[in-house]
């Protein structure tokens, strides 16, 4: 017998937090497919991409039905194009994209991840084609996301591929220019990329991955907010160990609805079921912020002083809770804090509170980096790829993932608003500190070594 | 050996329980399942135990009565019937269906009507009725098995619209999520 406890409970963070499970994404190798013909190779993904991705809405649809947790986005990961699609030149990579979002289509998700290359050490010259084709697929194309993988911990950081991404993105968003830049918001540039995100931008599927398989990723900023607050109000001596003990029931709770539904949704659908990955991912939505969360915690707004501590708590606290609920963990785990995605981080940045070094210094405790950050549209290419390096360092040198999705938007200027829509959200251009002055050391290209990895301090 | 369930129905004290087994250990009677409740004070409780053979029920009603009556409470007994609870053998899933909203005549009514046109068995109900216009002071929970040629869209979409009519919210959920929530 249930308690009237675990049932209103229940209902209250469905009604009012936000609980949902983020997203589902089905996972599909196309690593099969592989033809030297262009047109054929086209023909195989989108005849597997539809066999398999055929039901997956309908199924996330129903087990979302039953249990009565929304699943927010259904999606598709494949292999990465620049693998799968190897022999191809940077033409055959743009058609190659269209097709993918056709395929997104007419299964019905709203992304398609895996337009990706790994060029950590180097280029093939599948890599430099998709890379080349990453402007063109992005700007004529709905729903597909892009990654590109520039460093590593095993590998170090590769410099060229850094500049060529600063310059890639600069294009994207020149081609997107009437759009706020809108194809950079479907660009991430990573370090450390794991094989199963299931979060878009970055999601695609490792060549060390099964033919099908489905990955969750959960949600609940909301419901870690009202949790705290509720127990502050209870008992306003809390603290931040016991503060600590109560986010990581919540991540507990928010992460087997996770499991639950994504392992049904795979029995569903005759596929493995991959990994939960422990994310607290927002929304454009008041009450579903990672931003308020920094509030509940006693911080005036997120970006102030104090603000990486609260990070790396909630970030561990998170971890910790989830990795007890799920069977197995993956993907990114960790925090978002993606400024335009989050309503009260995007309006941390329009105050002021937030600057682009506080944001960095951030992302060193927590995933996932730089996340729909906003630039003045005139920023040069060489700096973008400065930026870029400096946030693949930090992941590279703490051993995580680390990525930058950044949007210099054409024709504006900082304190100026961009508009991207929907789950993307809107953001406040955010001002470089010393704009161009970083050219001299990224255009020194070669790879940053792989950093030793005893001496850890 | 026969098995008989009681029920016992009265204004809560101490006491009743330890009463209704102290005739039922009289008369050699073993107590297999017991549960009972209080509502703003009433206690009602079922008892199911078995008898020894020849034991002529009517004695056990009438000591029953001779102890109880005292108390004013009421007792009822029957022999209890070999027969299949509803559900059994079929591979039924559990549900738990939750309303709010403002109290108002015939909620219970109308949706247990809806449930009883699927065939849809009520295992645990809980309802309370405070009155006023705050829905959480109104709710009812249900917990509910829902035979397995159920069509589950239909029952679902009757129960909304139900609900509806009714001015309630309504959630129709599998228990399992429940109990991923909450426990270990």
């Amino acid at each position: 017998m249930l308690t009237d406890r675990e049932v209103l409970s229940t209902l209250q963070m469905l009604r009012s937090e936000h609980l949902d499970v983020r997203t589902v994404t089905l996972g599909v190798s196309l690593l099969d497919c592989a033809s030297h013909d262009p047109d054929r190779f086209r023909k195989n993904i989108h005849r597997k991409i539809c066999t398999l991705g055929r039901d997956l809405v309908r199924t996330c649809d129903e087990v979302g039905d039953k249990y009565g947790i929304p699943v927010v986005n259904k999606r598709i990961a494949v292999s990465p194009i620049a693998v799968a699609g190897a022999p191809f030149s940077s033409d055959p990579m743009v058609r190659i994209a269209g097709t993918l979002d056709e395929a997104a289509r007419e299964v019905g998700v709203d992304f398609i991840g895996g337009f990706s290359a790994l060029v950590e050490k180097g280029f093939a010259p599948g890599d430099r084609a998709l890379i080349e084709a990453i402007p063109e697929a992005l700007a004529e194309t709905e729903r597909i996301c892009a990654s590109v993988n520039v460093a590593s911990t095993a590998a170090g950081i590769n410099m060229d591929g850094v500049l060529l991404m600063g310059r890639t993105v600069k294009e994207a968003a020149r081609l997107t220019a009437s759009a706020d830049g809108l194809a950079c918001a479907k660009l991430g540039v990573f370090a450390n990329i794991p094989q199963d995100v299931p979060f878009m931008a970055g999601a695609y599927l490792g060549v060390g991955e099964p033919d099908a398989v489905i990955n969750v990723g959960v949600s609940g900023p909301g419901v870690v907010k009202n949790a705290i607050e509720r127990s502050r109000q209870a008992d306003p001596a809390l603290d931040l160990g016991r503060l600590s003990e109560i986010i990581k029931r919540t991540a507990f709770k928010v992460t087997r609805v996770g499991e639950l539904i994504g392992t049904e949704v795979a029995a569903n659908l005759n596929v493995p079921f991959g990994v939960v990955d422990l994310s607290l991912a927002p929304t454009p939505n008041v009450g579903d912020s990672v931003g308020e969360i920094f509030q509940s915690m006693g911080l005036e707004s997120i970006g102030v002083p104090g603000s990486t501590a609260v990070l790396a708590l909630l970030n561990d606290a998170v971890k910790k809770g989830g990795a007890f609920a799920s069977s197995h963990v993956g993907g990114l785990s960790g925090a978002f804090i993606p400024v335009s995605e989050d309503l009260n981080i995007s309006e941390a940045a329009r105050k002021g509170y937030l600057s682009l070094e506080k944001l960095e210094a951030m992302t060193s405790v927590c995933s996932v980096g730089l996340d729909m950050v906003a630039l003045p549209g005139d920023v040069s290419a060489e700096t973008i790829a400065a930026i870029v390096a400096d946030e693949m360092a930090i992941g590279v040198i703490n051993r995580k993932t680390t990525a930058a999705r950044l949007i210099p938007v054409p024709g504006k200027k900082a304190g100026d608003k961009a508009f991207f829509g929907g789950l993307l959200g809107e953001a406040t251009i955010i001002a470089l500190r010393s704009p161009e002055s970083s050219s001299g050391f990224i255009h020194l290209g070669g790879r940053i070594p792989a950093p030793a990895q005893s001496l850890i301090n | 050996m026969e098995k008989v369930v009681l029920s016992v129905l009265g204004t809560d004290r101490p006491g009743i329980v330890a009463a209704v087994s102290s005739v039922l250990m009289d008369y050699g009677c073993n107590v297999e399942d017991v549960s009972q409740t209080i509502l703003q004070g009433e206690f009602v409780g079922i008892v199911i135990a078995s008898v020894p053979d020849q034991t002529p029920l009517e004695d056990l009603r009438q000591a029953l009565g001779r102890a109880l009556d005292p108390l004013d409470l009421h007792v009822m007994l029957k022999s209890l019937n070999a027969s299949t609870p509803p559900g059994a053998g079929t591979e039924s899933e559990p549900f738990v269906v939750v309303t709010t909203g403002p109290d108002r005549l015939g909620l219970v009514a109308g949706i247990t009507e809806v449930m009883a046109r699927f065939e849809v068995n009520i295992t645990q109900l809980k309802a309370a009725f405070r009155g006023g216009d705050d829905p959480h002071r109104n709710t009812m929970i249900y917990e509910v098995d829902v035979p397995p040629d159920t069509d589950p869209q239909g029952f679902r979409l009757a129960l909304r619209k139900r609900a509806e009519e009714l001015g309630l919210t309504l959630s129709l959920q599998h228990r399992d999520i429940f109990e991923a929530l909450h426990r270990i």
